[in-house]
């Protein structure tokens, strides 16, 4: 369960965000959606503690970010968190360096110390699941974007995070693999995952998400179950926002 | 307004024309005599009173030299170690600096009549007993002027010895206990080493040598006028009065004059002339010596500047504001002054403060020091070509900033840096060059000296070049493979996953 209370995010005096306020349940997929600038990659990467919070709080199974903590305490704080919140970013950001394995066992062998046979096994077995099995030993220089996210994907996953965060997934992909991306992505609602996802694709979204998210300005204007946010949405602005989206 | 260009105009003609008119005139009535000023007292060197005029007692024998021949006598400021090829390219008409006829000098000049008597000086520590004459220094090493009487005495005797390009580092770095001894003609002797309360002579002065002018081959008229030259300033005492002047007038110049007041020759054969054997089988050998210096010289500063250009480019680039300072404040200084003035630096002013290191580690610390500068801004532009994308994903996988530079960050900068890092190294090698200026063999000062020694400066020039390149190809060479394994792991990778799979 992440719940989000009256956070505010400001650059300077700059306010990027106004009070936004919601929840995810465990096991859940949120979609986030909104015009560019509309502040929906600044309230991700809040999630994940790229950006401090100014003001509210954002609660994480049992760690809580808050504005008023000290700067060593936040950061200890978000050190946790993140132990518990995966990325997929919406460049990737594989390891050049490393092979397709090699980015996946990095931080298991690294920071969770296990043992690099049995990560690496555990590597093939989440390749296979992304259907990568055959390019383990590629660098990620000669992957496509799309064989890219599934690596991403991966890497994120062999941390075995309770939640996934998506900034864009669809931006690279054709139609047929984002309806390939969806399906798996629903797999992992039944493995236990609570994912946040940011899109411009509505489509995607519809057969993938529990609730959306709509945002406009820095303010949360809509917030609800897929269905209602889709087709009858309360504010005039959604309307709007979804009827040009489609 | 417009009058004023045709005045210029004038003007610079009137001083085209006189300058004309002098320089014809010049050469009617000139000496113009080469000799180096620096740390050239007593013979010639610059007045400390008055730094843009030059004393010396050979400077006032000049001028009576000249006046006696009807000419002024005009001093060209030179180096020591090329003041024979300077005199042949025609920079000046006569050698006046303590110059020692020899049988190899004279296969490239002519020699005048001897005007002075020299000989040569020991001088150790005070405080040191161990040596009192040159037979104690077999197995200790002499300080010494390069080329010079004393430096081929040594050689001739076996001695071990390390050249200086002047008496003041010679003698400071018998204080300083970088040599044990320094051996120099008597005149520098008596004027740098004779008052200082920290050394002593060691034995009686020894080896009588002569000083003569040296002219170009062929310069018969000159060589005629310079020899009844230096017979009128002795007959009518003029040198004597100017030796006098400097305390260098002893019982071998008196003898010396007596004979030639007398209307005699002076007995040159009664007179030692030290002689440079030169072969090209130890010249070689010295060449190979100098190599190994240089090689060793190049790693050691090339560790040196790779391991602190690190921490140099991270705390420029990502450490708190105090540490940016410092470090910036660091590679500007190296970068910014030359790296000859910091090796003058701290071979001769870090003694003063109590930090005394021999010749061959100065140079390594100092061009590890100024190559550290130039290699922490190559990582850090290295750095800074990564992606921050790069440091996030590692975080999102929560990895420490530690972990993330050591493991991610590091190794894809490492690859950007390589290739100018190799150029810095082939730089680097050349730069050991430097280090001559505080008499560390190395291969650029052996090919001054051996190439000064025997004038082969063409062929040993063609030596030592297939010296450097012969260390410099190599280090390019793996550099290139390193370059190439790099950039094609991931083909060979994706070779290997064909093979197995086929």
């Amino acid at each position: 369960m992440i719940s989000v209370n009256g956070l505010r995010k400001r650059f300077g005096t700059t306010e990027i965000l106004h009070n936004i306020t919601f929840a995810v349940p465990d096991q859940t997929v949120l979609g986030i959606i909104g015009g560019s600038g509309s502040g929906k990659t600044t309230l991700l990467r809040c999630l994940n503690g790229f950006e401090r919070v100014s003001g509210g709080s954002i609660e994480c199974g049992n760690i809580k970010l808050e504005a008023n903590l000290s700067p060593k305490e936040y950061r200890h704080r978000v050190k946790k968190l993140r132990l518990q919140v995966g990325t997929v970013f919406q460049h990737f950001f594989l390891f050049p360096h490393l092979s397709v394995v090699g980015n996946i066992v990095e931080a298991p062998v690294h920071v969770l110390r296990a043992a690099k046979a049995i990560a690496e096994k555990e590597a093939l077995e989440l390749l296979e699941s992304v259907g990568l099995k055959e390019a383990a030993l590629r660098y990620p220089e000669s992957l496509s974007g799309g064989e890219q996210q599934r690596v991403a994907i991966a890497r994120a996953l062999a941390m075995r995070p309770a939640v996934l965060l998506f900034d864009e997934p669809t931006s690279a992909l054709d139609p047929r693999r984002m309806a390939s991306l969806r399906t798996m992505l629903r797999g992992f609602v039944g493995k236990g995952h609570t994912m946040v996802i940011i899109s411009h694709s509505l489509g995607f979204l519809e057969g993938l998400a529990d609730n959306l998210l709509y945002m406009e300005q820095g303010d949360l204007v809509e917030f609800g179950p897929t269905d209602q946010v889709l087709n009858s949405p309360i504010d005039p602005r959604t309307k709007d926002f979804v009827a040009q989206a489609e | 307004m417009k009058r004023f260009p045709c005045l210029v105009r004038q003007l610079v003609a009137a001083i085209l024309l006189s300058l004309l008119l002098s320089n014809n005139a010049n050469s009617q009535s000139v000496l113009r005599w080469g000799a180096d000023p620096s740390g050239g007292a007593p013979y010639v060197f610059t007045d400390p009173a008055n730094p843009d005029q030059y004393i010396g007692y050979e400077k006032e024998m000049v001028d009576a030299l000249a006046q006696a021949m009807g000419r002024k006598a005009e001093f060209v400021p030179s180096d020591w170690e090329t003041l024979m090829s300077a005199l042949q390219r025609g920079s000046f008409d006569v050698i006046v600096n303590g110059f020692e006829p020899t049988t190899d000098r004279a296969q490239q000049v002519s020699f005048s009549k001897p005007y002075y008597i020299f000989q040569l000086q020991l001088t150790v520590r005070r405080d040191d007993t161990r040596i009192n004459s040159l037979a104690d220094c077999k197995n200790r090493v002499v300080g010494t002027l390069g080329n010079t009487a004393a430096s081929r005495y040594l050689q001739q005797e076996g001695i071990p010895f390390r050249t200086y390009a002047d008496p003041i580092g010679a003698y400071q770095d018998v204080e300083l206990k970088r040599v044990d001894a320094a051996l120099m003609d008597v005149p520098a002797e008596a004027f740098y080493a004779r008052n200082n309360p920290k050394l002593r002579p060691a034995g009686e002065p020894f080896l009588n040598g002569l000083y003569v002018v040296g002219l170009r081959k062929g310069d018969d008229t000159l060589k005629a006028q310079v020899d009844a030259a230096i017979d009128h300033i002795i007959v009518d005492g003029t040198l004597e009065r100017i030796l006098k002047k400097w305390n260098l007038w002893n019982n071998a110049q008196v003898e010396f004059q007596n004979t030639i007041r007398s209307g005699n020759k002076p007995e040159i054969a009664g007179y030692v002339m030290t002689n440079s054997t030169f072969n090209w089988r130890e010249a070689l050998w010295r060449l190979t010596r100098a190599a190994l210096v240089t090689v060793l010289l190049a790693f050691g500063a090339m560790i040196i500047a790779v391991v602190l250009g690190m921490p140099l480019a991270v705390g420029q680039s990502m450490g708190p504001s105090w540490l940016r300072s410092v470090c910036t404040i660091y590679v500007e200084f190296f970068r910014g002054t030359p790296v000859l003035v910091q090796l003058l630096f701290l071979y001769f002013g870090l003694p003063a403060i109590g930090l005394t290191m021999p010749g061959w580690l100065t140079a390594l610390v100092g061009l590890g020091l100024n190559y550290a500068a130039y290699e922490s801004q190559v990582y850090r532009a290295a750095l800074e070509a990564i992606p921050r994308g790069q440091w996030e994903a590692a975080y999102s996988l929560s990895m420490s900033p530690v972990l993330s530079f050591r493991r991610i960050i590091l190794p894809q900068a490492f690859r950007i840096a390589l290739p100018p890092m190799t150029n810095d190294f082939v730089s680097l090698f050349k730069d050991t060059s430097v280090a001559f200026a505080i008499s560390v063999w190395e291969l650029a000062t052996a090919y001054r000296e051996l190439a000064n020694a025997s004038g082969q400066f063409l062929l040993l020039g063609v030596a030592v070049s297939l010296f450097y390149l012969a260390m410099s190809l190599p280090m390019a060479h793996v550099a290139r493979l390193l370059e190439r394994r790099l950039r094609e792991r991931s083909t060979r990778q994706e070779e290997a996953v064909e093979v197995l799979a086929a």
